[in-house]
């Protein structure tokens, strides 16, 4: 079977995110346009709806290392929050706490990173948990 | 007999991207000739089933597509491809990546006469799933101001895209990238930014080709 490399793999992920994925709730795009190898990306997560994250809008980093897509990407939130994966100093997410990256493989994107994310502010947990003022920054 | 050669010929005159590095090229030994000569690799392998009979043109290729020889056909076709980017043309160099054969690291001279002159511009070529009925996929990976090629490095050009036809060698598509170089189109721009400065003012258009090559083409 064809082994899509990274940057044309990147580069797929990015025509996919400039058309909008799903329903809007989740979106990502290159940090900076110029950028050739395309390693830093800006992620969007509307929080799930019925839960404390409603209608919050939180901002994440995303950067694709050499290995992508065989490694997963480093993720990080820019936006506090208060979630079990995410550090509570830095933002950064926790590879090992989060199923959608401990159990990475190549059918894993960006997007799904984001959904499961996404997914994961909605669980009878994490539904709940006291957030921080909304708006605020890492 | 499915030949590539009659094809590409066809097609090199009818998409105008025929260019005088073009012409001279040809008189090469062509890769298909020097292939054809070989006993081992003769050009019938490709019309025969695993059991040996025989099919007829390029519609063999479609029945074999669902047969267990697809494997053998795939690598015959990455095979060839290697064939013909091992000495592609005067000023392109290809070379696949010894983990991913289907993954070439490709350098293209500036041309002559162009604001890109004496500019080495690193590209990367892969061949998808699906080649060769779709296109190679092509990208810059070197800086370069031109109008057709956007800042990610992507490439506008008719034969990457919708005027795809298996029969286009993986050189004729570098040769086409090399000729852009020479022939860039405003009117049909990717990097609308740069077309609008080659229609408003192309010599200080060409003038920044030149500084950016300068910059980040030159070894």
């Amino acid at each position: 079977m064809a082994k899509v490399p990274r940057n044309f793999r990147l580069l797929e992920e990015l025509e996919k995110g400039e058309k909008g994925i799903g329903d809007g709730s989740c979106s990502y795009g290159l940090e900076d346009g110029d950028d050739i190898m395309m390693s830093n990306w800006n992620g969007t997560i509307i929080g799930p709806g019925h839960t404390v994250h409603e209608n919050r809008i939180y901002s994440l980093k995303i950067t694709c290392g050499e290995d992508y897509p065989d490694r997963p990407p480093t993720v990080q939130f820019l936006s506090r929050v208060n979630l079990p994966f995410v550090s509570s100093t830095d933002g950064r997410v926790d590879t090992a706490r989060l199923p959608v990256l401990a159990n990475w493989n190549r059918n894993s994107s960006l997007e799904t990173v984001l959904v499961e994310i996404r997914k994961e502010m909605a669980t009878l947990t994490n539904r709940k948990l006291p957030q921080p003022p909304e708006g605020s920054m890492f | 007999m499915w030949c590539r050669c009659t094809v590409f010929e066809s097609i090199g005159d009818c998409c105008g991207t025929r260019q005088s590095g073009i012409d001279s090229a040809d008189k090469a030994p062509h890769p298909i000739s020097v292939l054809a000569s070989s006993p081992a690799s003769s050009p019938s392998l490709l019309l025969r089933t695993p059991h040996g009979s025989s099919q007829g043109k390029s519609t063999a290729f479609y029945t074999l597509l669902s047969r267990p020889g697809l494997i053998t056909i795939l690598a015959f076709l990455i095979g060839l491809a290697h064939n013909q980017v091992a000495d592609p043309a005067p000023g392109i160099t290809a070379a696949p990546h010894d983990d991913n054969l289907r993954y070439f690291d490709v350098t293209i001279q500036g041309p002559d006469g162009s604001p890109f002159q004496q500019g080495i511009f690193k590209l990367e070529l892969f061949l998808p799933e699906e080649y060769p009925m779709a296109p190679p996929k092509v990208r810059f990976l070197t800086k370069i101001y031109h109008p057709n090629i956007d800042k990610l490095g992507r490439i506008c050009l008719d034969i990457l895209k919708d005027k795809w036809s298996p029969a286009l060698q993986i050189r004729t598509v570098l040769l086409s990238v090399q000729a852009l170089l020479s022939a860039p189109n405003p009117d049909d721009p990717l990097a609308p930014d740069v077309a609008k400065h080659y229609k408003e003012n192309e010599k200080d258009a060409q003038r920044v080709s030149r500084e950016w090559t300068q910059q980040y083409a030159s070894e």
